[in-house]
């Protein structure tokens, strides 16, 4: 995509504008861009403000109109477009100048056209060009700055945010984990395969067309010699994979896998249920033992898998189901106390203020108790 | 004998007033810090961005047929104008010739969506300047008929998505010409009525006239465009000047201005939604019953040869422009949107200072800003 580029032409023709711009400043070097509307011209950057100003104040062009400013990265250089118009002749010229990436600094035009003043702001937020003597240089669209320029080509669309490549990190863990539990070889990444095998291909072509080249080789036969060469390289990689001792077989299927653990997990939380009932365990007593057992099965899990793959991702719980349990005990008993101490309080006649303390008090044994 | 207060040395102090994001009379997200000296601004500082979604940067990943949707997103009260910038741009790197039958569909519903985004105006203005909901209950009863023309044109009531390089999606219903000529009659209506209502209306007149008057050298100067250019009596419209599409088979006038100041603008407008109607009524008598909507031997994925272009229309805000670098294959290098708003805005704060905050929000409102535009 990048080796193709703007057909300049070195031929400058004869528009009436360009014939103009040459008598006004003769000695301007410039070269010729050929556009379906506007004749656009590129400038080097020392004579971009000499350009302007005559393109500007010369009563035969009177460029008075700045209709657009547009920066553009052109990844050696950022490039700064001038779309100009003259009301008085009526006749249109883009201007196009460049600045090395490493030094983009461009003299600011505001002072011609003030027009330029969010164009130039604009421009410099997006692509980091520096426009000398801005009377006013603050980001424009983000009243922050962003500390990266967004409409470079360095800069990529979209990056996957750091939360999300952890969460890949631990899907894959999970996944790795389970096929494990269900006896499976680890899954075979087939799209890098497929990426390096495509890679490989491009190099063969490559190569080929290169010798083909050399030969001396038509059109057509280029062609063909290309084509030997992959078949070549097919059969080479066919040969290979049959030498090859025991490719790994079609790897888990995730959805095997999955589903043998789920069937796993129904067993044990079945089994441990059974057992709760046998020994009369209460509603959330029973749960607490289920729990248990299902921790139980995935620490197992997690040491079978442990071989290859670091600890399945067993998230870290803030608040375990036990301790939850404890708090709602504590809670309930704490909710009984109360109840009771206000009964007491109320026969014995107490005021409201004398109530709250005694409840206070009643509290206060108990958390003693407790300690 | 009136009684002369006597003259105190009191420091006073400039006050901030921070107008915005979130207010309906910068309508949409803008803000401006004004710093007022008693009633008068002293100075005016315009924020944007708050819209800024990289609409520049999304379509330089996108396909050439993907990126019609994002202008529809920029300018969403002219989406067809915004389009038909889009699909010019690419079509004269392509060197695509649009069938006439298309050309006609494109010139009636841009000029009606014209129309609509004026009455969209007119109904803000209006509130802005006093009328509360009469202005806009007067517009929108009848713009609501372009809504449905649209509808029942494209499928949908706000992101069109009809215009392609090369001409347009599908044909059109076939109650094509009587529908639009209903909604013509009702528009005419509407016209009058904000006319009746407005036009020499005494408090309007009274706050509008002599508003922030900009001469025509300035209006040039700061890059100014459409309405808000031809109020200070530069006659100029890109319809006529840079003629595109099938402009030039029309017969229609440029209303200008002689002030160039808040009320010149209002009248402008309301001119050219007259103007509008002349030219959909004389297209919808010239086009051709039936034909091609779209370009022959076009494939799936537009391909753009390497090139560049600066494509521009007359949209309802001004000159709506799109500079595409094309270095080949299906997606464009850089794609640039000159929103017409955007340069309108930007002189915002030559033309409020020195005026009271109340006459502040006027000024706001008579650059007609679309947000979505300004920050693409």
């Amino acid at each position: 995509m990048a080796e193709e580029t703007t057909p300049t032409v070195q031929q400058i023709p004869d528009i009436p504008v360009l014939r103009l711009l040459r008598e006004a400043l003769p000695d301007l070097e410039f070269q010729f861009i050929e556009t379906p509307l506007d004749p656009t011209i590129v400038v080097k950057r020392e004579d971009l403000l000499r350009t302007l100003e005559t393109l500007k104040n010369d009563d035969r062009l009177a460029f008075d109109y700045l209709r657009c400013l547009s920066g553009v990265d052109e990844i050696e250089e950022l490039v700064v477009v001038y779309h100009l118009r003259s009301f008085r002749h009526g006749h249109t010229l883009a201007v196009k100048t460049g600045a090395p990436v490493d030094d983009p600094r461009i003299p600011s035009v505001t002072y011609l056209w003030e027009a330029a003043n969010w164009h130039e702001r604009e421009a410099a937020e997006m692509f980091g060009i520096v426009f000398d003597g801005h009377p006013d240089p603050r980001p424009l669209l983000t009243e922050e700055g962003l500390g990266y320029y967004p409409l470079r080509k360095s800069h990529p669309l979209a990056e996957v945010e750091e939360w999300q490549e952890r969460l890949l990190e631990v899907e894959e863990r999970v996944r790795a984990a389970m096929a494990a539990a269900a006896g499976a070889p680890a899954p075979v990444d087939e799209k890098a395969q497929k990426v390096a095998l495509a890679q490989k291909k491009a190099e063969v072509i490559k190569k080929a067309r290169e010798e083909a080249r050399a030969k001396g080789l038509s059109g057509e036969e280029e062609r063909q010699y290309v084509q030997e060469a992959l078949k070549r390289f097919e059969e080479e990689a066919a040969q290979a994979e049959a030498a090859a001792p025991a490719a790994p077989a079609r790897p888990a299927d995730d959805r095997a896998a999955k589903v043998a653990l789920a069937q796993r997990k129904a067993e044990v939380i079945k089994k441990a249920r059974e057992e709760a009932r046998a020994k009369g365990l209460s509603g959330e007593e029973e749960r607490q033992y289920v729990q248990e057992a299902l921790r139980r099965l995935e620490q197992e899990m997690g040491q079978a898998a442990a071989a290859p793959a670091p600890q399945p991702a067993a998230p870290q719980r803030p608040a375990g189901p036990e301790d939850r349990a404890a708090k709602i005990a504590l809670a309930q008993k704490k909710a009984e106390v109360i109840k009771k101490a206000r009964e007491e309080a109320r026969a014995k006649g107490l005021s409201g203020e004398e109530e709250r303390q005694y409840v206070q008090e009643a509290l206060r044994r108990l958390e003693q108790e407790g300690g | 004998m009136a009684v002369q207060p006597p003259e105190r040395e009191l420091e006073t102090l400039d006050l901030y007033i921070n107008v915005g994001p979130q207010h309906p009379a910068t309508h949409g997200v803008f803000r401006m810090v004004l710093t007022v000296d008693g009633e008068v601004v002293e100075d005016c500082d315009p924020v944007i961005g708050y819209m800024h979604r990289g609409n520049e940067k999304l379509p330089e990943n996108c396909d050439y047929r993907q990126i019609i949707g994002y202008h529809d997103r920029t300018d969403y009260l002219a989406q067809f104008n915004t389009e038909w910038t889009y699909c010019l741009a690419v079509e004269k790197l392509m060197g695509l010739e649009v069938p006439e039958r298309a050309e006609y569909i494109r010139v009636i519903l841009g000029e009606l969506n014209r129309i609509a985004s004026h009455l969209m105006f007119m109904g803000a203005f209006g509130t802005d300047v006093g009328f509360f909901g009469t202005s806009f209950m007067y517009t929108f009863r009848e713009r609501e008929t372009i809504q449905d023309f649209f509808e029942a044109v494209t499928g949908e009531r706000m992101m069109y998505n009809y215009f392609r390089p090369g001409g347009v999606a599908w044909d059109v219903p076939d109650d094509f010409e009587e529908h639009a000529r209903y909604v013509l009659d009702r528009v005419r209506t509407a016209i009058d009525d904000i006319d009746g209502i407005m036009t020499e209306n005494e408090v309007f007149l009274a706050r509008c006239r002599g508003l922030s008057p900009v001469t025509p050298e300035q209006a040039i100067n700061w890059g100014f465009s459409g309405p808000m250019l031809r109020a200070t009596g530069v006659k100029h419209d890109l319809r006529r000047a840079e003629p595109y599409s099938i402009y030039d088979r029309f017969d229609f006038e440029i209303p200008v201005g002689t002030q160039g100041d808040v009320y010149d603008r209002y009248l402008v407008r309301l001119e050219e939604m007259r103007q509008s109607i002349r030219i959909v009524d004389q297209a919808l008598r010239q086009m051709p019953k039936n034909g091609p909507i779209m370009a022959s031997g076009l494939k799936r994925t537009i391909r753009v040869p390497p090139g560049e272009v600066y494509a521009r229309t007359e949209s309802p805000r001004g000159e709506y422009g799109v500079y595409i670098v094309s270095k080949g294959g299906d997606k464009p290098w850089r794609h640039k949107v000159r929103a017409a708003s955007f340069c309108n805005l930007s002189a915002l704060r030559n033309m409020v200072v020195g005026n009271y905050v109340a006459d502040a929000i006027i000024i706001l409102g008579s650059i007609d800003i679309v947000l979505c535009e300004v920050d693409r």
